[in-house]
């Protein structure tokens, strides 16, 4: 067990005298210092007034807009594929039998059904979009929606302002993932990343605290070592690589020193009824702990609810190995987010952290309205669903509908950039801020005209 | 030529751009006026009108064509683009080829589908084909088209001309032109680009309103739909346009605003012909190129690049005080000839080959990497080693080689990984419709794959031992047209379907040919920037038209002379290694703080995760040990990408499930720094028995000795008096120096100090 106090005062080379190295806790965190924050502030880029949270459920692979929350019953038997819908509790929503939970919180949320994109129809391009509004092109890396938040309001306290669970998105088929990250506002805005599978019987955080062997006064030692040592190489800072190493040593001894994260991260404060309720797997699991991130002041958590489309059962329905055939939505991945979404919506609202918490939930794209010959379902990016919760979103009510196959949007089409400037406005942003960009260059954290749902709010 | 049907300004600027070489320069200093003064070397100036539009075009000879005129209006209006009726589903029962890959296809889908109501001949304007996108009558897409518009007339024209087929005979684009080819712009400057396509029958056409353009950096430029480019920071970035998927560049550059006086340059050294390139790219661009650097930077530097491992304290030693004046060139020499150099060369091309135990089980696994390694042990010329993977044959437990078709059984895969492994290229979207960025077609994709037809595999006797053969027989079916086209590599010569000619010899033979310019290009810059930290052409496996390189002279310079040397590529790197360009220090200097390009300095990496492991692993002295690994391996010379160790994985050893560098990372990460911090790896080294801390603690070193031999086994450097001083008083903060366990641990800790900094590493 490690202690919090060392076995007695030891004296700093500072000339201060402390009793334990987790007092030294910096007033910066993640490079953002007070005085940034409150030029932020002053220039109106933060709207003090509403400071709101937000869950980002990433459903990779595509979950099917007709077996999920577009239903189409009258449709013939190849396009309304095999799920009935099932009554919610606000009457005229209807959503799949899949979700019989989340049927019963329809007040709670908005179903958007007309998003669609026009990119590519392949999962990298909507991930992209999605969590940054906008494509990859050009050589610029698009900031995370999580990110642009962080940099702009800065952590609360000692815990991450934004935090990725339980990993980043890997392969989908084309190049590396981007938009994950911070791009181009710096790595030091980067997402903390858990990095580990919470369902593991064995979950803690990799290396979350010193072996018993290493004192308190023994890491303040070594951070003191280490620091002559690096004097010498002061000219690394032109690189961003080596810049980053210190963020990330910086960040390191910030979370050691936080009771808060480490308590975040301790699903074992959870008895077994609880993690039966999210569902005793990695995106049940990554759901509790987002919720015990938000309850500890963590600003925004993004759960990818996987890592591939390959080779694992995931919302990727194109009926052949290895992908997932349609079966799996009432086996498996249906039953997954019912009881993970439906108990975080609960617990949020239960604790009173919904009305400052939005609850996002979205795939990359739709899929294709009609059954294809392996009885699954192939990209579509023209038309899909999402769903908002909490963070002042106007529960119980479905914005923009599809055409008679859900094949593409009837009316209020939106787009994900239209998605991103609605999660913004939800969490307080001006929509106007401009961002540094690379060279200095100003960018805005939406492109001009891009407006948010206003039917959500 | 023909040119009666373009106008005569045209004509003009063909001949004086056709004329000239590559390095015209604009120069232009206001984003107001109208007139440009071209410098044409050595003296003659010429000045263009360009008050007139961009992008005049006028009726030609022959009429418009659906081929060169049609197709390119629907893909500019957006018609035939992913989102509207290029979509693979098409839209609203009306679908064209993704921005019209085959205009055979959309011109019967226009004159014959629903019955022919799409176009009406007799009257065209009341074709359905104007009347939707003028939004005559309702069209989902808006309106997309003017009646008064270039492009209404087109169409209206070619259908009022008898709708004219495409035909084999049309003239076919052969080239595109941008104009200006190299501009020079102030920051908030604009300069318009123009661009000339070139036909087969010699006739070319201004197509500068219908083109595709877009910035590889758009933080130093951005270009607009029309062409027109605005500059916004310093440096030089390529504008790259699209045209019939036909595709060239253009390059702009703002220097940067320093002053530096032509003698920096000409004194700059210069070692071989690398220097006289870069220094002459850095004098364009305003940037002086930083010292050369200490003989202790140079040591470390050139084991790591060369060899993934640090040299040992003597090695430090004896080169430091060596006086020979070619000693840097005799070390690399050394290093170029050593073990360590094989291990190091077997890991990056395992990388490259992707392998592993996973596709192909444990005996094959170790029966291909033992191929690479004699392969790299041998020198063998990289067109040979190429050669032998490619046309390999007979069991895969001889024959390492042959694995590689183990491990790439479909044809798509075979097909686009060797392409991003030979070729530094990525044809994977030509897979499907023809590549939106590139000039590579669908057709060209399929008649590529055909090329890997007939690889035949029986399994034989023993686990992992393979057969592989040559079929006789054996076509892959372009999928749309459903038959087989004639095994093309890429651009090269056709192959007849019966023609009796082994497929693979005929690939090998264009892949390895000194006259393809892919091929040695980009193993060229994939070494490279495995020493200057950044590929010519960067990402290393985005090679492409339009991605120009930073410093395209060089490139090719490197390339030839790669060639010359008959693909040799110790000889490569003992160019690279040898070039003032790489022993540069990495310190910036007040020009070039902000160029990561143009290598006016070394740029420091975070060293491979492999090569972390086993310079903590030497320095403590305590070995890791690998699961089922033989005991005394090092991560470096572990073959199979599937070795259980946390720390690779998360320092971003790369898995090999992609053929794509950017599967190894060396970003640093929290997850990093925590494990370093806290983690095993790291800790139980210290307090291993037998490690390096052990015997400083039995032979009761002193702190001075023991700081000395730390920083000459970790950093290949002597620590200055100030930093041995600054440490003995860190070490022994408690004052408990006497106790021999507290002793101990403030060793351990001055050790973990080193091995987790900065200095260590990175590469500098």
């Amino acid at each position: 067990m490690y202690r919090l106090d060392a076995e007695k005062a030891v004296s700093f080379c500072d000339g201060m005298r402390r009793r334990d190295f987790l007092h030294a806790g910096a007033l910066t965190f993640l490079g953002l210092s007070l005085p940034d924050l409150f030029a932020l502030r002053a220039k109106g880029a933060v709207n003090t007034e509403k400071d709101i949270n937000c869950i980002f459920l990433m459903l990779v692979g595509g979950p099917s807009q007709l077996d999920c929350w577009d239903m189409k019953p009258n449709a013939p038997a190849e396009i309304r594929g095999p799920y009935k819908p099932i009554k919610t509790n606000v009457s005229g929503i209807e959503i799949s039998e899949i979700f019989p939970r989340t049927a019963k919180h329809a007040d709670k949320f908005a179903l958007v059904r007309s998003l669609y994109h026009t990119a590519a129809a392949v999962h990298d391009t909507g991930h992209q979009m999605m969590q940054t509004g906008r494509l990859f092109q050009g050589g610029i890396e698009q900031p995370h929606v999580g990110c642009v938040l962080g940099k702009l309001r800065g952590p609360r306290g000692d815990v991450p302002p934004h935090v990725l669970l339980p990993r980043p998105i890997g392969n989908t088929g084309g190049n590396m993932p981007h938009g994950q990250n911070a791009g181009y506002l710096g790595k030091q805005f980067d997402p903390f990343v858990l990095n580990s599978d919470p369902s593991a019987p064995d979950f803690k955080v990799p290396d979350m605290l010193p072996p018993e062997y290493i004192s308190a006064m023994r890491v303040d030692r070594r951070r003191r070592l280490r620091e002559i040592v690096d004097s010498s190489v002061k000219g690394f800072e032109a690189t961003a690589d080596a810049r980053l190493l210190d963020d990330n040593f910086h960040q390191a001894y910030t979370l050691m020193s936080s009771v808060k994260m480490r308590e975040a991260f301790d699903l074992g404060k959870e008895n077994d009824a609880m993690k039966d309720r999210y569902g005793h797997n990695r995106f049940g699991m990554s759901c509790l702990l987002a919720r015990r991130m938000i309850e500890r002041g963590v600003r925004f958590v993004t759960v990818n609810m996987f890592e591939t489309v390959f080779n694992e059962i995931t919302w990727d329905i194109h009926g052949s190995a290895p992908f997932s055939p349609i079966s799996c939505y009432r086996d498996l991945v249906g039953p997954m987010f019912d009881n993970a979404y439906a108990s975080l919506l609960e617990d949020l609202h239960d604790r009173g952290l919904l009305k400052n918490t939005l609850v996002v939930a979205t795939g990359e794209f739709g899929r294709t309205p009609k059954i294809n010959p392996a009885g699954g379902r192939d990209h579509w990016p023209q038309c899909w669903s999402m769903i908002f919760a909490g963070g002042g979103i106007k529960g119980g009510q479905a914005v923009g509908s599809s055409d008679e196959i859900g094949a593409y949007p009837k009316d209020r089409p939106a787009t994900p950039a239209e998605v991103a400037a609605t999660i913004m406005e939800a969490l307080g942003i001006d929509l106007e801020t401009e961002l540094p960009g690379l060279q200095g260059r100003p960018i805005r954290v939406v492109d001009h005209g891009v407006d948010p749902i206003s039917e959500l709010f | 030529m023909t040119n009666n049907h373009l106008n005569i300004k045209l004509a003009v600027i063909i001949v004086i751009f056709t004329a000239a070489t590559a390095f015209h320069t604009i120069e232009r200093s206001s984003a107001a006026a109208a007139t440009y003064t071209i410098i044409n070397s050595p003296s003659t100036i010429i000045t263009l009108d360009t008050t007139k539009p961009a992008g005049e075009i006028t009726v030609p000879a022959g009429g418009w064509s659906f081929r060169n005129h049609v197709i390119p209006v629907l893909t500019r209006l957006g018609c035939n683009s992913g989102a509207c009726h290029g979509a693979a589903a098409g839209k609203n029962g009306f679908k064209l080829t993704l921005r019209g890959y085959d205009p055979e296809l959309d011109y019967t889908v226009l004159s014959r589908q629903s019955l022919g109501r799409r176009i009406n001949k007799i009257e065209p304007a009341r074709s359905l084909f104007l009347l939707k996108p003028t939004m005559a009558i309702a069209h989902g897409g808006g309106k997309r088209l003017d009646v008064n518009s270039l492009e209404y007339k087109v169409i209206v024209e070619w259908i009022a001309s008898g709708m004219v087929a495409p035909a084999e005979s049309d003239p076919h684009i052969t080239h595109l032109e941008v104009m200006p080819k190299a501009a020079r712009l102030k920051a908030g400057a604009e300069q318009q680009l123009k661009v000339l396509a070139q036909y087969s029958d010699s006739h070319a056409e201004d197509v500068t309103r219908w083109v595709k353009y877009s910035a590889s950096d758009s933080s130093i430029a951005t270009v607009d739909d029309n062409g027109k480019v605005k500059m916004h920071g310093n440096g030089e970035t390529a504008i790259s346009v699209w045209y019939l998927s036909q595709v060239s560049f253009a390059r702009v550059a703002n220097p940067y605003p320093n002053m530096i006086s032509a003698e920096v340059f000409t004194k700059s050294p210069r070692r071989n012909f690398i220097d006289a390139l870069v220094i002459k790219k850095l004098q364009t661009l305003k940037i002086a190129p930083s010292e050369q650097c200490s003989d202790r930077e140079f040591i470390r530097r050139a084991f790591l690049d060369a060899t993934g491992t640090l040299p040992s304290p003597q090695e430090v030693e004896k080169f430091l005080a060596e006086t020979a004046l070619d000693k840097r060139a005799r070390l690399i020499d050394e290093l170029l000839s050593s073990e360590d150099y094989v291990d190091y060369w077997t890991n990056r091309w395992s990388d490259l080959f992707l392998v592993s135990s996973a596709k192909i089980g444990e005996t094959a696994m170790w029966s291909f990497y033992n191929w690479i390694r004699e392969s790299v042990a041998a020198n063998r010329p990289w067109d040979k080693m190429v050669r032998e993977i490619i046309t390999a044959n007979g069991n895969t437990l001889e024959n390492g080689a042959a694995n590689y078709y183990v491990m790439h059984k479909e044809v798509t895969d075979l097909t686009e990984n060797a392409s991003m492994a030979f070729l530094g290229m990525s044809i994977t979207c030509a897979r499907c419709h023809n590549h939106p960025l590139e000039k590579w077609t669908q057709k060209q994709y399929y008649r590529m794959a055909n090329l890997y037809a007939r690889i035949g595999m029986k399994n034989g006797t023993r686990g992992g031992d393979v057969q592989i053969y040559t079929n006789p027989v054996g076509e892959v079916n372009h999928p749309r047209l459903g038959k087989p086209l004639p095994p093309t590599p890429l651009d090269g010569e056709a192959l007849p379907l019966d023609s009796p000619i082994d497929r693979r010899e005929h690939l090998a033979e264009w892949l390895t040919s000194p006259k393809n310019s892919y091929f040695a290009k980009a193993l060229v810059n994939r070494v490279w920037k495995n020493f200057m930290g950044r590929g010519l052409v960067e990402a290393v496996d985005d090679m492409r038209a339009t991605n120009p390189p930073s410093n395209e002279e060089l490139l090719d310079g490197l390339t030839k002379d790669f060639v010359d040397h008959g693909f040799d590529i110790k000889g490569l790197i003992r160019l690279i290694m040898n070039s003032a360009a790489y022993q540069r220090s990495s310190k910036p200097n007040q020009t070039n703080s902000q160029d990561e390009k143009y290598y006016s300095r070394y740029l420091i990496k975070r060293l491979p995760a492999e090569a972390i492991l086993d310079a903590i692993s030497q320095v403590t002295g305590v070995p890791t040990e690998f699961p089922g690994q033989p005991a005394g391996i090092r991560a470096l010379q572990i073959p199979d990408s599937r070795v259980n160790s946390y720390f690779l994985t998360i320092f971003g050893k790369p898995p090999r499930i992609i053929t794509c560098e950017c599967e190894r990372s060396s970003e640093p990460s929290v997850t990093q720094a925590l494990h370093i911090i806290n983690g095993e790896t790291i800790n139980q080294k210290l307090r291993a028995p037998s490690g390096i801390v052990d015997t400083f603690v039995k032979l009761g070193v002193s702190d001075e000795m023991m700081i000395n031999h730390l920083y000459l086994a970790a950093l290949s450097r002597h620590p200055s008096k100030v930093e041995v001083n600054r440490l003995i008083s860190a070490m022994n903060v408690t004052g408990e120096g006497t106790n021999q366990a507290a002793r101990r641990q403030a060793i351990e800790d001055l050790v973990w100090a080193v091995l987790t900094s900065k200095e260590f590493l990175f590469n500098h």
